[in-house]
């Protein structure tokens, strides 16, 4: 999947998942759009079922200090390539 | 004069179990369900429960004109989420006792006292604020959430965060909505009555002496459609508010 893709889809599922409007690629996610942990949480199992895979602890955790959509996408941009080494 | 004195007696001796009772019966307890116990988690979520049904007990005992009924609905709730309201300091310990298997949302700067920390670590209790170090237990509480609520948990939330000082229903904190949603876990809205009149918000003594009936009460449950129609947290937060609306009413 290229960034390009990667973005939309998130973007797809901020927007219909957790009823973002209009979201920004650098909008802070917690400021702008009340996206607390719970929400992290909900996110990285979508992020497991675009990946197919599961996220360890360790990789959730790292995870927790995503603030925007470009954050999001490198993260699962690192996870893939991992991944795949 | 000498009902201040009363109520001076009646307080100290009701916070005095939080000491000497931990100390002398339930540290052991505790201490017990980390070395012995096959589930830590739930020996420990019930243990708090009798430690606080122990309380309720004193004050009933040294307060006899404060009466406490629990609806029949309440008592049988299980694999939810419950949202309350809250008048006092009484209502979690009051939600704590009535539920053996819980847990709840606790204000993150608990977590790190000695003693009390550690036992709300145990007993499988969430932060309120996942930062820093915190945000690996949020991850474990999580991880655990849904299948620990199939199996019979409750999570009780107080929604509204802070004590209500006018017993209306303020902005609602939607994370307990959120896990119910990720959890696919139906939500159960409870109303506590009169709990403030026994221990106000803002004051250091139990009001003793006056004729008092503490109430919880079920006021409406929803089961969602998880898999066919779920609902938005919005959804649920509308209605929560009108559960509660109607209550007030």
């Amino acid at each position: 999947m290229t960034r390009d893709e990667l973005q939309d889809k998130i973007i797809t599922i901020l927007t219909e998942d957790f009823e973002f409007e209009q979201p920004g690629l650098d909008d802070n996610l917690r400021d702008d759009h009340n996206f607390d942990s719970i929400d992290a949480i909900e996110l990285l199992g979508k992020i497991e079922l675009i990946l197919g895979v599961s996220l360890s602890r360790e990789e959730k955790e790292k995870a927790m200090t995503i603030r925007t959509i470009n954050d999001i996408v490198d993260y699962i941009e690192t996870i893939e390539n991992s991944r795949n080494k | 004069m000498l009902n201040r004195f009363i109520d001076c007696i009646v307080t100290l001796i009701c916070w005095s179990w939080f000491i000497f009772g931990f100390i002398f019966f339930f540290s052991w307890a505790y201490a017990a369900a980390v070395l012995f116990s096959k589930n830590t988690e739930r020996s420990f979520q019930r243990l708090n429960s009798l430690f606080f049904q122990i309380f309720f007990r004193i004050v009933r005992l040294t307060s006899p004109s404060h009466s406490i009924e629990i609806d029949e609905d309440v008592a049988a709730i299980g694999s939810a989420v419950i949202v309350s309201n809250h008048l006092s300091y009484l209502d979690p310990l009051l939600l704590i006792a009535l539920f053996p298997r819980h847990r709840t949302i606790v204000k993150t700067r608990f977590f790190t006292s000695f003693v009390f920390g550690w036992i709300i670590r145990k007993s499988g209790y969430l932060p309120a604020s996942s930062e820093g170090r915190f945000s690996s237990l949020m991850i474990k509480q999580m991880d655990s959430m849904e299948s620990y609520l199939k199996e019979g948990g409750n999570l009780f939330v107080f929604p509204e965060g802070t004590r209500s000082r006018d017993g209306k229903i303020g902005s609602l904190n939607k994370g307990a909505l959120k896990i119910a949603r990720l959890s696919k876990a139906p939500i159960y809205a409870l109303q506590i009555d009169n709990t403030d009149t026994l221990f106000t918000p803002g004051k250091f003594f139990f009001n003793t002496r006056i004729k008092n009936q503490i109430t919880v009460k079920l006021i409406d449950s929803l089961h969602p459609e998880y898999d066919h129609n779920p609902p938005s947290t919005s959804q649920l937060e509308d209605w929560v508010h009108m559960a509660f609306a109607k209550s007030l009413k």
